[in-house]
């Protein structure tokens, strides 16, 4: 019972490859057997975010040219054994592959893994058909911005069009002070405007940043909210029953300093 | 020389353009003189004749076609129908048919249209759903949207301007009935305080209807469907 999962969102930048990179590893600390495939070709960057960069040596064009073997081109996450990447090439571009040769490629892999996790390019073109074309399901990545939610809404009605099965949202970014304030859409909000099941809200969070660039997924660690928040997301793709974080809790010197003067 | 007839060539052969006004006689010399003098240049032609810009009798178009035929080297082979005004009457019949059917006919569609979506319509539509903003829905006849119209709608798309858009939740980015465009006042995408209005009671359902050249969005009243 292996499930291939497309992460999209169609504006760039809200954090597709920071919640594959975060979402593929918390299903690995679950025991899962997962694979990470790097779908944006000539902007590979999973790799940089997994810390795998320096182990590349075959990539996705590669194995579907038949230049080499999958197994060869599979890179071992430096944590967990059971989890994989597939990099993306990056000295060529989308034309490179076809929907048809992704589908082959995720059949392919759906007999080895569990998971199989496709981090999506932005925009709508080749890329985009490609990344889910083999796809079962879909985790839709917004941030509560109304440009970043025009364009989910978009791609929610190209993948309802294409006839994915299951779509679920995942709210990025989310600043609860500026939401109590009312300067920014709550979770509400925005499930509201798309009309889909969500899945997860993840807080705007430092530790994302600094995470992101030490190559280190922060998924399962208890100290952060957002790392809490992508188990949590894990867990119910796993299908089990999670209630939401309650994410107006901060945690932090500051943050307890700040509720000390609220009371008064 | 008068210009009480023009030839011009189409696909088939032979199109006579003649002067209306002028009598009938005066106007078949006219055309025997212009087929004499371009005689050398058709040559023992073989075409087809049509006739604009006169109504004539089966008669007069049978003499035409044998004067033609015995003053040069041309010969007729038939004369074919070139009414622009019985081809504009019956166009105009037609359409006018399917104007009625495009408003008293329609189609339901079940399901939300997000952005990008496009739904074109030759009759009236009702949308079983929501319409996102960057969603357009096209009809030749009426729209009416059970549930929040926040996206493009164009009633009465062949430039029908007494077709309607109706919805219960009226949030339109655009509108356009016939020829007339209405769109949105400026106004931020989200906030707050927009939300808040819209927890107070349910929204009203709202028609827009074209009204001395301007698009007008009111509530649904027994008064105003009667007007419909």
């Amino acid at each position: 019972m292996s499930e291939v999962i497309v992460i999209t969102s169609g504006k760039g930048g809200v954090g597709k490859t920071t919640t594959t990179a975060n979402v593929g590893t918390g299903l690995a600390q679950l025991d899962k057997k997962v694979v990470l495939i790097d779908t944006d070709i000539g902007l590979r960057n999973l790799d940089v975010v997994m810390g795998l960069e320096n182990r590349i040596v075959y990539n996705l064009v590669d194995v579907i040219e038949g230049n080499c073997r999958m197994k060869q081109a599979l890179i071992k996450d430096k944590r967990y054994p059971n989890l994989f990447l597939l990099p993306s090439a990056q000295t060529r571009d989308k034309t490179a592959v076809t929907p048809e040769q992704m589908m082959k490629l995720t059949d392919e892999l759906k007999e080895e893994f569990d998971y199989i996790l496709l981090d999506c390019p932005a925009g709508i073109e080749q890329g985009f058909k490609n990344a889910i074309a083999g796809a079962d399901r879909a985790l839709i990545v917004t941030t509560p911005e109304v440009s970043a939610i025009r364009d989910a809404d978009r791609i929610i009605g190209l993948l309802e069009a294409n006839e994915m099965k299951q779509i679920h949202l995942i709210v990025n970014r989310l600043r609860m002070d500026m939401v109590s304030r009312g300067d920014m859409m709550s979770i509400e909000d925005v499930k509201e405007i798309l009309a889909i099941d969500l899945i997860g809200a993840v807080p705007d969070d430092e530790q994302i940043v600094i995470s992101t660039n030490q190559g280190e997924p922060l998924v399962g660690r208890t100290d952060t909210m957002a790392g809490m928040a992508y188990a949590n997301i894990c867990r119910r793709i796993m299908g089990e029953e999670v209630p939401f974080l309650d994410l107006n809790i901060k945690t932090g010197v500051f943050a307890k300093i700040a509720s000390l003067f609220k009371k008064n | 020389m008068s210009q009480s007839v023009i030839l011009k060539s189409n696909k088939y052969g032979i199109n006579l353009i003649l002067d209306k006004d002028i009598g009938f006689e005066e106007l078949l010399s006219d055309i025997i003189a212009k087929f004499q003098e371009a005689d050398s240049f058709f040559k023992n032609a073989k075409m087809a004749l049509s006739f604009e810009g006169r109504e004539l009798t089966d008669e007069e178009q049978y003499r035409i076609a044998e004067a033609i035929s015995t003053h040069s080297s041309v010969t007729i082979l038939c004369i074919v129908d070139n009414d622009k005004l019985r081809e504009q009457a019956l166009k105009e019949i037609v359409e006018a048919k399917e104007e009625d059917e495009a408003i008293q006919t329609g189609q339901f569609y079940k399901g939300t249209l997000r952005s990008g979506q496009l739904l074109e319509c030759e009759t009236s539509i009702v949308i079983l759903g929501d319409v996102h903003p960057g969603a357009k829905i096209i009809s030749r006849g009426n729209i009416v949207v059970l549930g929040a119209l926040k996206g493009n709608a164009y009633a009465g798309a062949s430039g029908n301007s007494t077709a309607f858009v109706a919805a219960l939740d009226m949030d339109p980015v655009q509108i356009k009935i016939g020829d007339v465009i209405g769109r949105s006042a400026d106004r931020a995408m989200w906030s707050a305080s927009k939300k808040k209005k819209k927890t107070e009671p349910v929204a009203e359902p709202q028609v827009a209807v074209v009204k001395d050249g301007n698009i007008y969005i009111e509530p649904i009243t027994r008064g105003l469907l009667n007007n419909l």
